[in-house]
């Protein structure tokens, strides 16, 4: 086993912060869209307390953002432009978690620093990180001020729309943090990935000297 | 007509060799692999190349002893460490022995493409062909120069990649029938043949 660093500091800044607001701003949120059968927080508290949280976390995913723009990390989201090569490699992926999981069989994906996410994985955080997540704020941020942003409304379609948008978001993101743990103690031990995203090292059995660019 | 530029990848692993090859073909570099320091300095004595770039920790000769050789033979020859290994104490080998930049993997495509461009002769100013113990070049140290072009392409990938992921996932199912047709087209043009 090699440790090798593929969470630098600022990201797994991010990672916690936006993780430990994600679940807030579902409660609140939850306490909002359901004021009439939950009243664990007042409306007018939860709303702005959920208002509040929005902003820290647009404020946070800059960190992430920029993070990214501005170093070579940002290759870690760069899509796999040979389809043949994506579908071969998600169809593999695919199959271990289906199936190969079950039978002790190895992961057919190897982290490295600029490759840290599987074919799977890294389709899923780009949708998500560069186009869910700001959409989700946006529409937030929408919401927020009804009246000053009406002609932006306006063009998304409506506070309807933009509601609608921000609740099926909401659902979405509700699943994902079900969903992200299950995934992320699937490591060569349960709490593997989560050490990584404390301590920033990845255990991995190839020799990361090995890694370079794809 | 550019001639290409003949760069030698010395590492007992070949998929730093693909690697390599895979980022600078059709940039004007020919990437020629060796597995060892002895067979790179065959190699060498064979015909002539613009650069080397060399592991340090191989079977046989280590890449130091490789960069101490050729510059002795080859003091105009840039060599270029990649290393996991990168301790002060072989970083201050390879100075001695007089590389022209000392490199940590993992590379990112752009720190193999740029640390090609940049121990190019033409492309050092004020780099003495014959600095046996020349230091290592500013951009270098520790890696990648900064370029704007290379900025515009990580960003705009960066912002394709929900799309393009989209496109995938849309396309997917399509694929997927398209892959089952095929398979039951060939399981059947196999039965018509048994026949």
């Amino acid at each position: 086993m090699h440790k090798l660093y593929v969470h630098p500091l600022p990201v797994r800044i991010w990672h916690w912060i936006n993780a430990l607001g994600f679940i807030a701003l579902i409660l609140s949120g939850v306490q909002i869209r359901y004021s009439d059968i939950l009243a664990v927080l007042p409306f007018g508290l939860a709303v702005q307390l959920h208002n509040a949280i929005g902003f820290a976390l647009i404020g946070n995913y800059f960190i992430w953002l920029l993070f990214y723009l501005f170093t070579d990390k940002i290759k870690v989201y760069h899509p796999d432009l040979n389809p043949a090569r994506y579908y071969r490699d998600s169809l593999r992926q695919a199959a271990f978690y289906g199936y190969g999981i079950f039978k002790g069989r190895p992961n057919p994906h190897h982290v490295s620093v600029y490759r840290k996410f599987n074919a799977l994985q890294s389709i899923t955080y780009q949708i998500i990180m560069i186009l869910l997540v700001p959409l989700q704020f946006y529409t937030g941020l929408l919401l927020w001020d009804v009246n000053g942003f009406a002609g932006s409304i306006e063009l998304f379609g409506g506070v309807r729309m933009v509601s609608t948008v921000h609740v099926l978001l909401f659902i979405f993101f509700s699943a994902f943090i079900f969903i992200h743990p299950y995934l992320a103690s699937l490591g060569h031990t349960p709490t593997a990935h989560f050490k990584a995203m404390i301590t920033g090292y990845e255990e991995v059995e190839e020799e990361p000297v090995k890694d370079v660019a794809r | 007509m550019t001639t290409l530029k003949k760069i030698l990848v010395v590492d007992d692993d070949p998929v730093v060799g693909k690697s390599f090859d895979r980022v600078l073909s059709g940039k004007g570099y020919a990437v020629i692999t060796a597995r060892d320091g002895q067979e790179a300095l065959d190699k060498l004595a064979r015909e002539d190349y613009d650069a080397v770039f060399t592991d340090i920790k191989m079977p046989g000769m280590s890449g130091i002893e490789v960069a101490a050789r050729v510059k002795t033979t080859r003091p105009w020859l840039p060599v270029v460490i990649v290393t996991g290994y990168g301790s002060d104490a072989n970083e201050a080998a390879a100075r001695k022995a007089g590389v022209a930049a000392f490199l940590r993997k993992p590379l990112s495509p752009e720190m193999i493409e740029d640390s090609a461009h940049a121990v190019m002769p033409e492309n050092r100013p004020g780099a003495a062909a014959t600095a046996v113990a020349s230091p290592m070049p500013a951009a270098l140290a520790p890696g990648v120069p900064w370029r704007v072009g290379t900025f515009a392409r990580n960003v705009g990938l960066f912002f394709a990649a929900p799309f393009i992921g989209l496109a995938y996932v849309i396309a997917l199912p399509f694929i997927g029938l398209g892959m089952l047709a095929w398979r039951g087209y060939q399981a059947l043009a196999k039965r018509e043949q048994a026949k």
